[in-house]
């Protein structure tokens, strides 16, 4: 198989990888150990593979890791400064929004992209930009009030 | 999951990528977001032509109507104060209702038009508003109407050539004109169930001038509900005319049963589609129902 080599900037450093042209770019982040990108639906239906791209969020399941040549990639990995959690990750904690926990590494980055665009969204904003992120534990109010609450804290 | 991929192509011309294309053998797709082609295409492609380095992502203002390059996402047109001026957003709504946000940032106009899905939100106020494709192919450009594109209405020859850009022409001037987008889904970011796209035109003496009413995903192409809009053009828009036409559109369509909802069922929310959208245009031309 010929493989190809492209660069991305991963969690804030140029990283390079080898390659199939046709691999998806959840494969990859996975096979490179990034595995908080989790594989759920793989047809852009659950979000639980949600990463930023360019600081926009998409499922990495589909996109070829191709199209990332030369893109910034945030992945859940990324967001924590050293020891020093993100405030989102802080709001997740303190408001109990995780259960089994395999959609909130997408809800997490999907959220920070929403308060990237707009530091004080209303809850229907939250609601919306979530639905993307399908919860089969079915907790939902708490997220939405850990997103909400990151957002107030931030103020 | 793509096993069979040998290669990856940016070209930096439209040139280049329908030269790729053609070299390709009947093995080579273009891309552009993804999210239809990593869902749907065969797994035999045999190569990739992203298209997103074409410098087509952009909508402008163009001879008193709208083009839209072939690449803009449809998170662009969420975001762009053009469609917010463009018949009454509905070209905004129906991109803002095409999936979760993880979709609209990839998804792309051209690609949601060329994959021609029954369930492509942005089809149905397309169609509404006459939009055209233009396409490149190796020594010509043509234009489609975007409806021809759809297979219900013919077979337009689209093989091995890339949609440019979709244009939309002037809208109808004079007197006051209200438009809607309603969309029925089963969750916020579900496919449609049925939408519709609709305008009216109220003139001077107070009667419809001009009517529009496209039904989407409940057949294989966008339908336009033609009976339906030739009752209320000429004639002054009251609730009751609405019911009559609402009627006319659901009698239009030919939904099938499946796992989203029985015929009947899909009928039935057509009705009330159309006629939720064709009371929020009337109220948007400033007719008192």
């Amino acid at each position: 198989m010929k493989t190809i080599d492209i660069s991305v900037h991963l969690n804030g450093e140029t990283t390079h990888w080898n390659i199939a042209p046709g691999d998806i770019l959840l494969d990859v982040l996975r096979r490179e150990g990034y595995v908080g990108a989790k594989r759920g639906c793989e047809t852009g239906a659950c979000g639980a593979c949600t990463v930023l791209v360019n600081g926009k969020p998409i499922d990495s399941c589909l996109m070829f890791a191709a199209q990332a040549d030369g893109k910034e990639i945030l992945t859940i990995e990324g967001l924590a400064e050293g020891d020093k959690l993100h405030p989102l990750q802080e709001a997740f904690l303190d408001y109990g929004a995780v259960q089994c926990g395999y959609c909130t590494p997408g809800m997490i980055l999907n959220s920070k992209a929403l308060l990237d665009q707009d530091p004080d969204p209303s809850e229907e904003q939250v609601r919306e930009t979530l639905s993307g992120n399908l919860c089969r534990c079915t907790g939902y109010t708490k997220p939405v009030a850990a997103v909400l609450a990151a957002a107030r804290g931030s103020k | 999951m793509f096993d069979h991929v040998e290669a990856y192509y940016r070209p930096g011309s439209i040139p280049e990528a329908l030269r790729l294309f053609q070299t390709g053998n009947g093995g080579a797709r273009f891309l552009a977001g993804g999210t239809d082609l990593i869902n749907h295409a065969d797994r035999s492609i045999r190569s990739l032509i992203d298209v997103t380095h074409l410098g087509l992502n952009y909508i402008r203002r163009q001879e008193g109507g709208w083009v839209i390059g072939a690449t803009t996402t449809l998170s662009d047109l969420e975001s762009s104060t053009a469609t917010r001026a463009l018949a009454g957003g509905i070209l905004l709504r129906a991109a803002s209702q095409s999936g979760p946000v993880q979709t609209r940032n990839m998804a792309t106009v051209g690609g949601r038009v060329a994959n021609r899905s029954q369930f492509a939100e942005i089809a149905t106020p397309l169609v509404a508003l006459d939009a055209v494709a233009v396409m490149a192919h190796a020594r010509r450009r043509m234009k489609l109407p975007v409806a021809d594109l759809f297979p219900m209405n013919g077979d337009a020859p689209t093989q091995g050539a890339m949609i440019v850009e979709i244009a939309i022409p002037a809208l109808p001037g004079g007197g006051h004109i209200g438009w809607s987008f309603q969309k029925l889904g089963r969750t916020e970011s579900d496919v449609s169930l049925v939408n519709v796209a609709a305008g009216l035109q109220i003139g001077r003496n107070g009667n419809c001038k001009w009517a529009r009413i496209v039904v989407g995903a409940t057949g294989p192409s966008p339908l336009r509900a033609v009976q339906a809009e030739n009752q209320l053009t000429g004639r002054t828009i009251d609730a009751t005319l609405i019911d009559i036409a609402s009627d006319a559109v659901m009698n239009a369509v030919s939904p099938v049963s499946g796992i989203r909802g029985s015929a009947e069922y899909l009928c039935e929310m057509t009705r009330v589609m159309a006629r939720r959208a064709l009371l929020e245009c009337a109220k948007g031309a400033g007719c008192t129902l």
